[in-house]
């Protein structure tokens, strides 16, 4: 199916890209939303200082 | 004449890098004057076709922040590299690894395991994990590939200047901005702060450095006036470079590294380990041991900001994997 690609998601914060598909006569088919990033928060906090975690996960999003 | 032409682009970070960009206030009107901005994901609507159209060092200045752990940022890199005149690492990520490089303790297999199966906020029954490529009925979609190490952008590509920190302080950006436009950017590899360390800044009452014990800060109230380190309290200022304003210490916070080693300095963390083994008031065995026991994070601390420009780099793969399991068995 002929497809256009919205890559980067602009004016946010954080990555995506928006795939739409279209049909024969050039109407949307279906769309999908990705989330190409992903940095692992959940896991590499493991193991750090509670005390530490305020100054480490406002790097999540610092918009 | 045409205005020179700008690039901002975020890899692995927060975003709080280009919001910094923004915290110029009413001198972002400046910059816009001097320069016409030709790419910037969180703030304008150019895509990645518009930059791959444009012609190589089309693009006069380029402020990238954000490490490279993903096949996607290091071709982004690549790109934005090969369209840019001058390529800034702008920001401790970009610089240094940053945060997201606290992920070279453990690799993308134990971080999709936790993020995916473990976590307990989880909903995934199915058990989904992102793939490179899924078939679904319209067609296929992709995804980057994750690498297991976090790089930082010098390890991609050729970078001309760095304005470290998280995220670099108003003052710094104008200055490299002002720098720009008055065509005087110093020598190719300058990093653009101070060439002092943080303490060498710092205000602090500093007496005599002899640490008897460290301490967790729910363990002591600081003077606020007097050298957290001395106080028994885990900074790095004595191995990180200055120019940051002090923020974090002037908040009675402890610096924890983020505008990266001091000139001369290679490893940030060595560099900081040998300060505190050197103030440290410990004679015996028993000693050394209470103070590996008071140290609680050695290497998240130490290497904060740093673990991809380190000479660790990351931690062993192969150990890692061999020690997960070893804890479940």
């Amino acid at each position: 199916m002929p497809k256009i690609s919205v890559n980067p998601i602009t004016r946010l914060e954080g990555h995506g890209k928006i795939e739409i598909f279209l049909d024969g006569d050039g109407n949307v088919a279906n769309t999908y939303l990705q989330i190409p990033e992903l940095r692992g928060f959940e896991k590499f906090c493991e193991g750090r200082p509670v005390e530490e975690l305020p100054r480490i996960v406002p790097r999540i999003c610092g918009v | 004449m045409a205005k020179p032409k700008m690039a901002l682009y975020w890899a692995a970070a927060c975003g709080g890098c280009d919001v910094d960009v923004l915290d110029t206030n009413e001198k972002i009107l400046d910059i816009a004057n001097l320069v016409d901005i030709v790419f910037w994901p969180i703030a304008l609507d150019f895509k990645y076709h518009h930059v791959e159209a444009m012609e190589d060092k089309g693009i006069d200045l380029c402020l990238f922040n954000g490490a490279i752990r993903s096949t996607e940022q290091a071709e982004i890199a690549k790109l934005l590299r090969n369209k840019s005149k001058v390529m800034v690492a702008f920001g401790a990520c970009a610089c240094f690894g940053g945060i997201p490089a606290l992920a070279n303790f453990t690799d993308r297999e134990e971080i999709f395991e936790r993020v995916y199966h473990e976590a307990p906020s989880n909903n995934n029954e199915k058990g989904t994990v992102p793939l490179l490529k899924t078939s679904v009925p319209e067609g296929e979609l992709e995804l980057p590939e994750l690498f297991d190490t976090v790089l930082t952008l010098p390890q991609v590509v050729d970078v001309e200047y760095f304005v470290p920190g998280c995220p670099p302080p108003v003052d710094l950006i104008l200055k490299l901005v002002d720098l720009y436009a008055r065509g005087q950017l110093p020598p190719v590899g300058s990093v653009i702060a101070s060439d002092k360390t943080c303490c060498d800044e710092c205000d602090r009452v500093k007496e005599e450095k002899k640490i008897s014990r460290f301490y967790r800060p729910h363990e002591i109230i600081t003077d606020p006036k007097k050298c957290l380190l001395e106080q028994g309290i885990i900074c790095c200022g004595p191995a990180t470079r200055g120019g940051c304003g002090m923020r974090c210490v002037k908040a009675n916070m402890p610096c924890r590294g983020c505008f990266g080693p001091p000139p001369g300095v290679v490893d940030q963390g060595a560099k900081l380990v040998s300060a505190l083994a050197s103030i440290y008031q410990g004679n015996t065995d028993g000693d050394v041991k209470r103070m590996l026991e008071e140290v609680v994070d050695p290497a998240g601390t130490f290497y904060r900001f740093g673990m991809a420009d380190s000479m660790l780099k990351r931690k062993r793969l192969q150990k890692s994997r061999g020690s997960v399991r070893n804890a479940k068995d």
